[in-house]
């Protein structure tokens, strides 16, 4: 409590912005159907790529669907997806990379070659193989952003680990007699809590943005749910039609990721300045 | 340098191989069985078809032997057949590569051509409206997904403007205007959010430079702060911003995924993801690898060109 509070404290103008944008979105993405906002299935054929009106605030898809509707359960969905990701990257990197640091010194190294290789490779055309033979559904996309994400966890917790473990107090442990998961439990997972959070940051737009991505290509959220990515896949082939609709999914996603980028700096700021780059 | 060079050299190899194994695994251990897919619903749940295709492709051997005949294959540039085409992949892939390659270098251009005045513009008045609006215009650049700033790119310069054509491809031995007016707006596209990345890099390396010793002696002796910053701070400042473009190279290739599609550009991106929707494995195979390589190539001219700009990173382990 104190923590947050003392954290909230010398915010700038930006982030106190970001942060109640972000406040925003996800209050809506996490309420959405008692927001009284239109069905986002219903189809109204006499409305087709429309302009905002009284009856769609912000004008309709090319079926006629209501696009205020779409791109409130769209966030739902694009946030979900990213939220789910990060937490199966994070478990799954921050168990690998605790478990090499305490591999020994060769198999350190060669493990974390290895974890090198897949952080540099580009995700992106991986998922797009992977996709391509697991078929459109959310657990798949779920689990290959997950996947593909956790070897950026497992570089940051082998890194803390190491260092975590030569400090004093945990020799200090370690000369008592702690056992291995003794010291992983309450010293090294503690105190690497908050290069976690920054990491976490980070890799939740880099989620959201491979999200957009797939979604975009028809390799991610299968139709009719709405994806921020998958409304401007489909929205862009009617640009020269009427380029209003594709423009609503473009700038939530936009605003979203700008958001979480200003946050994700001043967290970065705050929590491990050390580590700015 | 030259234990440096072969040092690199070295990594490099150990990633392409180990990036060879993805690629395969990626494509062998998944499931849902190719064959089935590639005959199609009807043809795919007759048991003597499938048995047949399985073992003209050579699918029933043990996954090592598999592995080891397309290794083998690779080593003498044999990526084997499209399914769909009957045609060479490597024939393809030929066609493909300089385009994509163009694509990365027209975003590389635009990276770095507004990126480095940005981030030493937003270095230079921090604190002041013009340094905030550089670094407003680079988290900006940052935060923009390829697919919104290239719509908007459509929209302004086709849609309003008129000047640019809004997709498709010509080649440059037919009509090398056009073909250069059709790689401007996807190299924007790419090139704006890799704007971002160069320019909120070259800012914190020049602030954190502005503060060494040497550029405060030099500033001692009666230089201007321009010429402080210009001659001997940006020099040094450029290190780590070459070592980010490495590090986000790949972000820069993906990008092309998204612009290829956007802007009907025929590249390799696009290659991995037409064959991904066919399940022409050997193709997706072929593509993904040579993106791989391609990738893994862009590394290590970075990491050169790291290593002959700051003599340090020669010498350091790893």
């Amino acid at each position: 409590m104190s923590a947050a509070a003392s954290l909230l404290r010398n915010t700038d103008a930006a982030t106190r912005v970001a942060l109640a944008v972000l406040g925003i979105i996800v209050a809506a993405a996490l309420f959405a159907p008692f927001l009284g906002i239109a069905d986002p299935f219903a189809i109204d054929p006499a409305n087709i790529l429309a302009m905002p009106s009284g009856a769609h605030p912000l004008g309709t898809d090319e079926l006629g669907r209501d696009l205020l509707a779409r791109v409130v359960h769209g966030g739902r969905v694009s946030l979900a997806v990213a939220a789910a990701a990060v937490l199966v990257a994070g478990s799954i990197g921050v168990v690998l990379g605790v478990a090499i640091a305490f591999l020994g010194r060769r198999g350190e190294s060669a493990a974390m070659r290895v974890v090198d290789v897949f952080v540099s490779l580009p995700e992106i055309f991986v998922a797009i193989v992977v996709l391509a033979f697991l078929g459109g559904s959310l657990a798949a996309l779920i689990g290959t952003i997950g996947l593909l994400y956790c070897p950026q966890f497992a570089r940051v917790a082998y890194g803390m680990a190491r260092s975590i473990k030569a400090r004093d107090h945990v020799l200090a442990a370690r000369s008592l007699g702690a056992g291995r998961l003794w010291l992983i439990r309450h010293e090294i997972l503690p105190n690497m809590r908050s290069v976690i959070a920054v990491q976490a940051s980070l890799t939740f737009s880099f989620a959201m943005l491979m999200e957009a991505g797939l979604s975009f290509l028809g390799l991610g959220v299968p139709p009719p749910t709405p994806s921020w990515g998958q409304m401007v896949g489909a929205l862009k082939n009617y640009l020269f039609i009427n380029p209003w609709p594709v423009l609503v999914p473009s700038l939530a996603l936009f605003v979203t990721v700008l958001a979480i980028n200003v946050v994700g700096d001043w967290l970065q700021d705050r929590l491990n300045p050390e580590l700015r780059r | 340098m030259a234990k440096f060079i072969g040092r690199r050299l070295g990594s490099a190899l150990l990633t392409l191989l180990l990036a060879s194994i993805v690629v395969f695994a990626s494509i062998h251990l998944l499931p849902g069985d190719p064959v089935v897919m590639l005959l199609g619903e009807q043809a795919g749940s007759d048991p003597a078809a499938v048995a047949r295709l399985t073992r003209e492709l050579g699918l029933d051997k043990p996954i090592l032997s598999q592995f080891l005949s397309w290794a083998g294959g690779l080593a003498h540039g044999d990526l084997g057949t499209s399914l769909r085409s009957g045609e060479p992949v490597s024939d393809e892939l030929v066609r493909r590569i300089p385009r994509s390659l163009e694509l990365v270098a027209g975003g590389l251009a635009v990276a770095v051509l507004l990126g480095l005045p940005l981030g030493v513009l937003a270095a230079r008045d921090r604190g002041r409206p013009a340094g905030i609006l550089a670094s407003v215009v680079a988290v900006a650049g940052f935060s923009a997904p390829v697919f919104v700033s290239g719509i908007i790119l459509v929209l302004v310069f086709s849609l309003w403007l008129g000047v640019l054509p809004s997709s498709g491809f010509v080649a440059f031995s037919e009509d090398p205007l056009l073909h250069l007016a059709c790689l401007v707006l996807p190299s924007l596209a790419i090139g704006i959010n890799f704007m971002g990345v160069v320019a909120r890099m070259t800012r914190a390396s020049l602030i954190d430079t502005m503060a060494k010793d040497y550029v405060r002696l030099a500033r001692a002796k009666g230089l201007s702060r321009g010429k402080a910053m210009t001659r001997h701070a940006l020099p040094n400042a450029l290190v780590p911003v070459i070592a980010i473009i490495g590090i986000r190279a790949g972000n820069l290739l993906g990008g092309t995924v998204i612009v290829e599609a956007l802007f009907d550009w025929p590249g390799l991106s696009s290659l991995l993801v037409s064959a991904s929707f066919a399940r022409d494995y050997p193709l997706m195979q072929g593509s993904l690898l040579a993106i791989f390589a391609i990738f893994i190539l862009i590394s290590l001219l970075i990491d050169l060109a790291q290593g002959l700009v700051d003599p340090r990173v020669r010498t350091a382990e790893g």
